[in-house]
Formats: structure tokens, sequence, C-alpha cells
């Protein structure tokens, strides 16, 4: 009787162990491809010709059309920099600077991918349509409520993420590139 | 209880190796939807539009809306596949896919190509007639070696205003997408 006992916990503690740590790797990702700077994450083997098993496996999981390498790169915030999921009840400033691209938009999205922006408006930021401070910084607002500067309607309720998409960049690329690779920080100004 | 502490432990490396085997097989069993959805539309060899979703509605390909699109799918046993054309003066960048979504190549407007687009796709046999000089080809061509026959091309356009949306639109279906007659 007991080495039957033994021999459940021991399967029930390898589905768990294999199958949750599967879960985690695909979704969350941190401890295996993906790579995290503040509240954004990017899976920077997205786009490569020859992506680890990891990306490959979150390649498939995801089913979209990465970014090549060539291309740009795609970063996903579904937290503010205080580790907060984001919430479409809350007001949310995205502040500072973002890493040299030809071009980068930023588009707040739920879990299906759709665009939460208010219909009949601008989908997203577009980096050549902000305003920027003298020193190149922005100050970009997301809310459902009237925000000063750049603002960008979002409608609906629940939890959103942010898609900054950066076109024709070398961020986390080259050797020493994730030091110099500025992201900027999301601020839940109130709820 | 030492041997409950020695079933314990092989449950956990039980579940590495289950672990393993799920990230390794995922991408051989589960078929990639955004291949699936390209190979619905009707984009063997020819150049189809890619609507991006309207506010709110599903976008499982998570497509920029910002962004014009457009692709092609090439089945490389009638022969290498090109895709030519002339693009907009704005930024474009081309993506080479295989059926499991990995990229195979990408390039975009910046590295030098111009407004011109002679993007050749050959499969590993076509690539050594080539070296070969048994196939002839436009100078110029831009060649990629696909690991597969199955690829499909997206052409990324990013208008610099949305009201230019439209024309970027239909340039981009004149883009011509076929098989190389060797």
């Amino acid at each position: 009787m007991r080495f039957v006992l033994n021999l459940a916990l021991m399967l029930v503690i390898a589905l768990v162990v294999g199958f949750g740590l599967s879960w985690y790797a695909l979704t969350d990702g941190r401890l295996f491809g993906a790579l995290q700077s503040g509240p954004w994450t990017t899976w920077t083997q997205a786009g490569s010709p020859s992506p680890d098993p990891y990306t490959r496996a979150y390649i498939t999981r995801h089913a979209a059309l990465q970014l090549g390498q060539a291309e740009g790169l795609q970063l996903v915030a579904a937290t503010d920099s205080d580790g907060r999921a984001l919430d479409r009840a809350c007001r949310y400033r995205v502040d500072g600077k973002t890493p040299t691209a030809t071009f980068w938009t930023l588009v707040p999205v739920d879990a299906k991918g759709a665009s939460i922006a208010r219909p009949d408006g601008p989908q997203g930021f577009h980096s050549t349509r902000v305003a920027r401070a003298n020193d190149g910084s922005m100050q970009l607002y997301i809310s459902r409520t009237l925000s000063p500067l750049n603002w960008l309607e979002v409608v609906g309720d629940g939890p959103f993420a942010l898609v900054l998409s950066l076109y024709d960049t070398a961020i986390f690329s080259a050797v020493g590139a994730t030091e110099t690779a500025t992201l900027p920080s999301i601020i839940r100004e109130g709820c | 209880m030492v041997r409950t502490l020695l079933y314990v432990a092989g449950g956990v490396l039980l579940g590495l190796v289950i672990h393993l085997i799920v990230i390794l097989t995922l991408p051989r069993v589960a078929p990639n939807q955004a291949y699936l959805q390209i190979a619905a539309t009707e984009s063997l060899n020819a150049i189809q539009p890619l609507p991006v979703p309207a506010p709110g509605a599903p976008n499982p390909l998570w497509l920029d809306p910002d962004l014009t699109y457009a692709v092609c799918r090439l089945d490389l046993t009638n022969g290498p596949g090109e895709l030519t054309g002339t693009l907009p003066l704005a930024f474009w960048s081309v993506a080479v896919y295989d059926h499991a979504g990995t990229v195979l190549y990408s390039t975009t407007n910046r590295d030098g190509i111009g407004q011109k687009l002679d993007l050749g796709v050959f499969d590993p046999a076509q690539t050594r007639l080539l070296a070969e000089q048994k196939i002839d080809i436009a100078p110029g061509l831009l060649i990629v070696e696909a690991r597969t026959d199955d690829v499909f091309v997206v052409v990324r356009l990013a208008a610099s205003h949305p009201s230019m949306r439209d024309r970027y639109q239909a340039q981009l279906k004149r883009l011509a997408c076929r098989n190389i007659t060797i």
C-alpha cells in the first residue's frame, strides 16, 4: 500500500512540475527565453532564424507574426513599473525615452491582442506623432478620462497590456546592448 | 521517510523530463496557428493584403494597427519563388517565415535596398543548382535559402500618415509573387 501511495505521489509531483514548469516557461518565461527590463518583457530570439527550443515553443504557443531580427523587436508590459497589473480603470503615464529605432508604436491591447483604444480614434501612439520635452523624453497618458499632453483614450474594463514595437532597432542585439537600453517606465497615477 | 523523499526527488526529476519533452515536442505536434491562418487565405503565389482587425476585434496575429501588411505563400516544390515590385518611399520590411512561424530571413529598406524589392526564395537543392550556375536568375535578386518548401513572405509597410494607407495598400497589391520558371 505504501509503495502505491509513494508511486502516486511521485507521479503527481512529476505532472505538476512537468506541465507547471512548461506553462510558466511559455507565459512568463523570464527564467527561460524571455528577457525582462522593468515592466517590459520580450523574447529576443523570437525573430531569429534559429531560435532556442524555449523560443520555438513560445512561437508555436503565441502564434503571432513575429518581427524578424532585422525588422525590429516587440516588447510587452502587462504590469506597471511597481509590478501591479495594468487596469483600464486607472490612468497610466508612460514616462521616459525609448531605445534608438527608426520609429516605434505603442498600442494598448486586451488578452486577444485587440486594441482597446477608442474605436474612432488613433489605435496607439506613434513616435512621429508625440510631443516631447527638450531632452527628447516623453510623457504618454493612457486612460479612459481626459489627460494632458499625449493622451490615448481607452475603452472598456479589465486588464490590458501595452505593446511597444520598435522598428529597425539594435536594442538587445549587440554585446552590452542591454545595459544601454533605455525603456520608459509605466507609472500608475490614479484609479 | 527517506524512501518517501526519494520518491519526491524521483517525481521532480521525472517532471523535468516531462517539461523537456513538452518544450521540445510542442512545435512538432502543434501546428502554428499563424501559418494556418495565412494558408487559409488565397495567398499561394499571389500577394494578399492582410487586414488589420478592427478596434476591439480579436487580433490573433498581433498585427500592429499602424502598419499595412501583405502576405504571399510560396510552394518551392514548383521551383524557386520570387517576390518583386516597387514599394513607396516609406519604411517597409520583408520577412520570410517557414510553416512553424520561424523567421528565416528579414530585412528592411533601411539596409540599402531602396524602393525596389527583388527577393528570391530557394530551397537547399535549388540553392545548390544556383551555385552550379544551372539556374538563370535576374541580376540583383536577393537570395534567401529556405529549409522547407512551404514558406510565406510578409511585407510590412509603415504609412507616414493614416490617410496614405489605401494608396500604400494598392501599391502592395501590385507586388508580383510567383515561382521562377527554370
